[in-house]
């Protein structure tokens, strides 16, 4: 399970599409909004997008790691302007025993920063915003 | 033909709004395509890729003729 949402996260419908009797681990991952970024008070960030490409991109990197690591992997992200302490992005990663759970949330976030077409633009309390830096993509070959 | 390019992230803020229209000759590459927006958005075009929504492409890559087609800066998601 993939997905790209304006709606808030659910991790616990992400668990569960992780979770199996046989399964002894499930590792969640979320990511939220900060108030404070490189000294400056943040109220909210944007979150913009390209959802076809990252829908497919988030289920390729689901893939990927369910091949990297005995795992199941669910991944949700979420666009739109979030306030500071709402939950961007939601990972959940079931497997038999802990470790690769961790390892597979871990892969799972640092994939995802580097190749799905999401970009957030931060907004400050002076009410000026700056869009973030990002990394390149490239094709994969 | 006329391929309608979708902008994302900063170049939102480039003032042409969410997309514009370049008249491209058939076959043109995703270099040629660069080549073309360049006027349009200099500094702001380095790191930038055109992508289907299926896949980013390589600067070889011949536009599809159909579908969307989008112009992304780096990423930054999470």
């Amino acid at each position: 399970m993939t997905f790209v949402t304006k709606s808030a996260l659910n991790i616990t419908s992400l668990e569960r599409a992780v979770s199996s009797p046989r399964r002894g681990a499930v590792c969640s991952f979320v990511g939220t909004v900060r108030s404070l970024h490189a000294g400056r008070r943040v109220n909210a960030v944007s979150y913009d997008c390209f959802v076809p490409l990252a829908e497919k991109e988030l289920s390729r990197i689901a893939k990927r790691a369910q091949s990297r690591f005995p795992v199941r992997v669910a991944i949700s992200h979420r666009i739109g302007r979030l306030k500071v302490g709402a939950a961007s992005v939601a990972i959940a990663a079931g497997s038999v025993h802990r470790a690769e759970a961790f390892e597979a949330c871990r892969f799972v976030i640092e994939e995802i920063k580097r190749t799905v077409p999401v970009w957030k633009k931060e907004h400050y309390a002076g009410g000026d915003g700056r869009w973030l830096p990002g990394c390149a993509l490239h094709k994969k070959l | 033909m006329k391929r309608k390019i979708e902008l994302y992230g900063r170049l939102r803020d480039a003032g042409l709004g969410s997309s514009l229209v370049l008249d491209l000759p058939a076959h043109t590459s995703a270099r040629e395509a660069l080549s073309a927006l360049k006027p349009s958005f200099g500094p702001l075009l380095t790191g930038c890729v055109l992508a289907s929504d299926d896949a980013v492409l390589s600067p070889n890559d011949v536009l599809p003729r159909t579908g969307r087609l989008a112009l992304l800066p780096p990423v930054c998601g999470g």
